[in-house]
């Protein structure tokens, strides 16, 4: 009777009854294993990145590094064009985010909000370069950019990244939900169609702003294919590109190059352990899930 | 009445204006631009002649994009169902713990979809490195010696689809979290009322309930890994490309290296379609879905 | 002169009439409310007075300016939303404020208008909260301190009280009224609520389909309903129908043949129908008397079906001859479920409705 009582039990109620139940300790157990498994690559790089480099190649597993050291940084930092690549990698991913969710909000504003000629042939337009590969335009864009002469620089690397489509579609559903009354009553104030959009609609949810910066930002300086074709000069390219194309004059240094790999990777990962609820909900929101 | 129709249009053209004009230049011109370039001999820079569908001829008796197509077909095996189960199996895993502990223990399995590609094949190089790298003492004695997976053909393709597995299962986690916290309580409750077991609990209710998120997640990355190219250019680097080679890559080849611009176009344009199709099906599958 | 007019107004959705040339006129000062079921084109006729719908044919007038094609914010009107519509990332003092910065007004003239606003409707301490913040009851002061602020020549409503409960709906009905009485500015009010309307308004405008079926003060249409739509309408629990046949005319009296073969005596208000006709009796539930069964003076007897106990009133459901009639009595009568009763009918406040519907 007492085990029929127990399986009767939800895993919620479970847990509360029975703090001490062993399915849930070993179901437990295994979720830090994995967690930690799948962590691993991680944490062993920077244990590396704070090694000499003797001791990166030394035979056995020394899991935390015996004197940890920033040896490796600074040598990356005063030997390779890093802070070039921060700069541009800085200056094309707040480029991109900028202006990508300010236009992704002007036209989802548009779309969802006004009535003007040629607003349903935009939004299959917009639907459609969801649906298509742009990497497959890396050709004609490296082709529109030479005959412009804005390979190696800036604009040239920034321009083709501005297509986000899903910002777009995220700006418009969320517009779309909102209830008309909002719009009605900052209408009988006296408000135009710009006051709306920036002193009304747009605060009412910073989140959601908030959260497709993030995403866009993260989703920029993380752009490889299009940043290693645009910027075929070093001291032009990003640092997600750069890192790699100068492997080898790091020579077998692998805690240099670690130290490169985490310099790399720390604004991206601070950009998520920060904002982690944005980033969740720009991804649930970006696959049309309510999270 | 007419004057704030007016008013409205005006408005709006302001609005979509910048929107507009960068998708004119960098979507749909280029996007017309490809399909008149696969119909000439063009170089990368530069004017080419009209050669009607002589490019999309040699397209069907290339060996190498078929070795393209075919690898590309074999990592979208290789990653988009195993992958999808994994992160289904991890979201399982983590739904059951609460606060902070959740968050930190998700932070774990997330964090790598947020690092940039190339940091990650730096960190499973380093890995994986035939000399020092602290995965070979694993490897070394399963396979009996060290072995370097990516000069080693057959282990090539798996191990970029593993390494693509820990980079981006932080995606499908999240939306199979936020799938499985959309199951109402409730029935969980009624389900335990009526004695269910947890093996009938999960495959009575849960898996029903999620099966949505995991057509969701399939598809997303289904059109995701058909446009791989930056782990397989980045692990092939120096090896035989041309055995490992994948779709986009083969468009990167062709056009930035043997310098032909209209055969890149013709295969990006065998991409487009590829993509599209399945893209297709994606939004039916949604849209079935959203019907629901 | 009337405050605010509609002139012959039509509005249309594509094929859909919503409104059919409907003239309107509401005087100055006067509290109005514009009552119907939903549905009825009341919330419709208000948005185009604020300008937020557009008027597909015919002219509206606020304080004898035409205003069919002014924006709403150049109207003069402001507006209560029946979900308050608050801007949620902005405080109490930013949301009242909204409509004078919008204006460019300086910061000194919006801390001086929001602060008489304040007063006004008990804010003072509410200012630097956000509206998530707020009570349902606050929420619905802010949200008329939003439409005070910009003084406006009238006040439109939308059903502001329906989405609080019932305590403070009653509360809130008080302290609008309050308001109506110090402001003395013209209120138009859109209620599906008859009770609001009754209390708050000195003229209630009932619409039906898209037209108005009455204009009236609250006790005119109470007493005096123009159609068997607005007796039926007004009034909780509704008045009673049932058919009678015309037997024979006395001056301003009819004599009917009631179901169940007696006859009664009802004061018509003036109207003719031809002998024998079959008209529609209405008579509210207070105005059915109830006496023993088979009394000499009593027009039907029934059998009590349900007895509601209301404390201050008994309501009765008896089945007679015309079919169930609700009657009220008392609050301590002594009848119980499966008695029989006698009812007799208030000649001079029963009504009588041709086939028409209208009152004769």
């Amino acid at each position: 009777m007492t085990a029929m009582a127990d399986t009767s039990l939800t895993s919620v109620e479970r847990k509360r009854s029975r703090p001490l139940n062993i399915g849930a300790i070993l179901l437990g157990a295994l979720t830090v294993i994995c967690a930690a498994i799948w962590f691993f690559p991680v944490f062993w790089a920077l244990s590396t990145s704070l090694k000499t480099d003797d001791e990166a190649v030394r035979r056995g597993i020394g899991l935390l590094p015996e004197a940890p050291t920033l040896d490796g940084y600074l040598y990356v930092i005063r030997n390779s064009d890093l802070p070039f690549w921060y700069l541009n990698s800085t200056i094309t991913s707040v480029a991109v985010t900028v202006i990508a969710v300010f236009m992704a909000a002007c036209a989802g504003y548009a779309i969802s909000q006004l009535r003007f000629p040629g607003r349903t042939l935009l939004w299959w337009t917009i639907l459609a370069s969801f649906m298509v590969p742009v990497q497959a335009l890396i050709v004609n864009h490296f082709i529109i950019m030479a005959s412009v002469k804005l390979l190696n620089t800036h604009l040239g690397i920034i321009l083709p990244m501005l297509i986000t489509p899903v910002t777009v579609i995220v700006y418009k559903q969320f517009f779309d939900s909102l209830p008309r009354e909002f719009r009605e009553a900052a209408v009988m104030d006296g408000a135009n169609e710009f006051q709306l959009l920036f002193r009304v609609f747009l605060p009412m949810n910073w989140g959601i702003t908030t959260a497709l910066a993030i995403i866009t930002f993260i989703g920029a300086w993380n752009s490889f294919l299009w940043p290693f074709l645009a910027a075929q000069n070093e001291k032009m390219m990003t640092v997600t590109v750069g890192i790699t194309a100068v492997q080898d004059t790091f020579g077998v240094a692998y805690a240099r190059l670690m130290a490169g790999a985490v310099l790399a990777g720390l604004p991206v990962a601070l950009a998520y352990i920060i904002f982690q609820r944005r980033v969740t909900q720009a991804i649930t929101l970006s696959a049309g899930i309510k999270g | 009445m007419l004057k704030s129709r007016r008013n409205e249009m005006l408005v709006a053209a302001v609005l979509v204006a910048p929107f507009v004009f960068i998708y004119g230049w960098m979507f749909v011109y280029p996007t017309l631009q490809m399909v008149q370039l696969s119909f000439t001999n063009a170089p990368l820079i530069g004017p080419g002649k009209w050669i009607g569908l002589d490019n999309y001829k040699r397209l069907f008796g290339d060996r190498v994009f078929g070795t393209a197509v075919w690898n590309t077909t074999y990592f979208v095996l290789l990653t988009v169902i195993p992958g999808t189960a994994v992160a289904l199996g991890i979201a399982l895993m983590v739904s059951r713990l609460n606060g902070w502990f959740q968050s930190l223990i998700l932070s774990a399995f997330f964090l790598p979809f947020v690092l940039p590609i190339t940091v990650v094949y730096l960190i499973w190089d380093w890995l994986l490195n035939l000399q020092f790298g602290i995965a070979q003492y694993i490897i070394g004695p399963i396979m009996g010696k060290p072995m370097n997976v990516w000069r080693t053909i057959p282990w090539f393709m798996p191990g970029v689809a593993i390494i693509t597995i820990w980079w981006t299962n932080g995606f499908s986690i999240l939306l199979f979290l936020a799938g499985l916290r959309n199951i109402p309580k409730e029935l969980y409750e009624a389900a335990a009322l009526d004695g269910a077991t947890r093996w009938q609990v999960f495959t009575r209710i849960t898996w029903p309930l999620i099966w949505p998120v995991t057509v969701l997640c399939l598809t997303i990355q289904l059109i995701l890994q058909l446009k791989i190219f930056d782990q397989v250019y980045l692990f092939s680097l120096g090896g035989r490309t041309a055995a490992t080679m994948v779709m986009v890559q083969y468009i990167f080849e062709q056009a930035f290296q043997k310098n032909s611009g209209g055969y890149a176009a013709t295969v990006a344009v065998a991409l487009f379609v590829i993509v599209i199709a399945f893209s297709v099906f994606q939004y039916q599958v949604l849209r079935i879905r959203g019907a629901r | 002169m009337p405050h605010v007019e509609l002139k012959n107004v039509t509005k249309r959705y594509g094929n859909v009439e919503v409104i059919n040339g409907l003239s309107l006129a509401v005087e100055e000062g006067s509290f109005t409310a514009l009552l119907g079921p939903s549905g009825c084109g009341k919330s419709t006729l208000l948005r185009m007075i604020a300008g937020l719908e557009e008027i597909t044919q015919g002219q509206c007038f606020i304080a004898g300016t035409e205003v069919t094609d002014v924006p709403p914010a150049q109207r003069g009107a402001a507006m209560v939303f029946q979900n308050y519509a608050l801007y949620p990332h902005l405080t109490v003092r930013q949301n009242i404020a909204f409509s004078l910065s919008i204006a460019g007004a300086s910061r000194e003239v919006q801390n001086k208008r929001v602060g008489e606003v304040a007063r006004m409707l008990r804010l003072d301490e509410l200012l630097d909260r956000r509206p998530a913040q707020l009570s349902g009851g606050q929420r619905q002061r802010v949200a008329i301190g939003r439409a005070l602020v910009r003084e406006p020549k009238v006040f439109l409503f939308d059903e502001p009280l329906s989405n609080l409960d019932a305590m403070l709906r009653v509360q809130m009905r008080l302290e609008l009224a309050k308001l109506h009485q110090s402001l003395k500015t013209t209120m138009i009010y859109v209620t599906h609520d008859q009770v609001e309307a009754m209390t708050l308004a000195d003229r209630i405008v009932v619409l039906d389909k898209g037209i108005i079926s009455q204009v009236g003060t609250p006790l005119e249409l109470y007493n005096k309903p123009a159609n068997k739509f607005v007796a039926a309408f007004i009034g909780s629990p509704a008045m009673n129908f049932f058919k009678a046949e015309i037997a024979g005319r006395d001056g301003e009296a009819y004599s009917l043949n009631l179901p169940g073969g007696r006859t009664a005596k009802i004061v018509s208000r003036g109207g003719t129908v031809p002998a024998a006709a079959s008209v529609d009796v209405g008579v509210r539930p207070e105005h059915l008397k109830l006496g023993p069964a088979g009394a000499a003076n009593s027009h039907f007897d029934g059998k009590v079906s349900i007895v509601e106990q209301l404390g201050n009133s008994t309501l009765l459901y008896v089945d007679t001859p015309a079919g169930q009639l609700i009657v009220e009595g008392e609050g301590n009568l002594k009848i119980a479920v499966g008695d029989t009763v006698g009812l007799s009918l208030d000649p001079a406040a029963s009504h009588l409705f041709g086939t028409d519907e209208k009152v004769i």
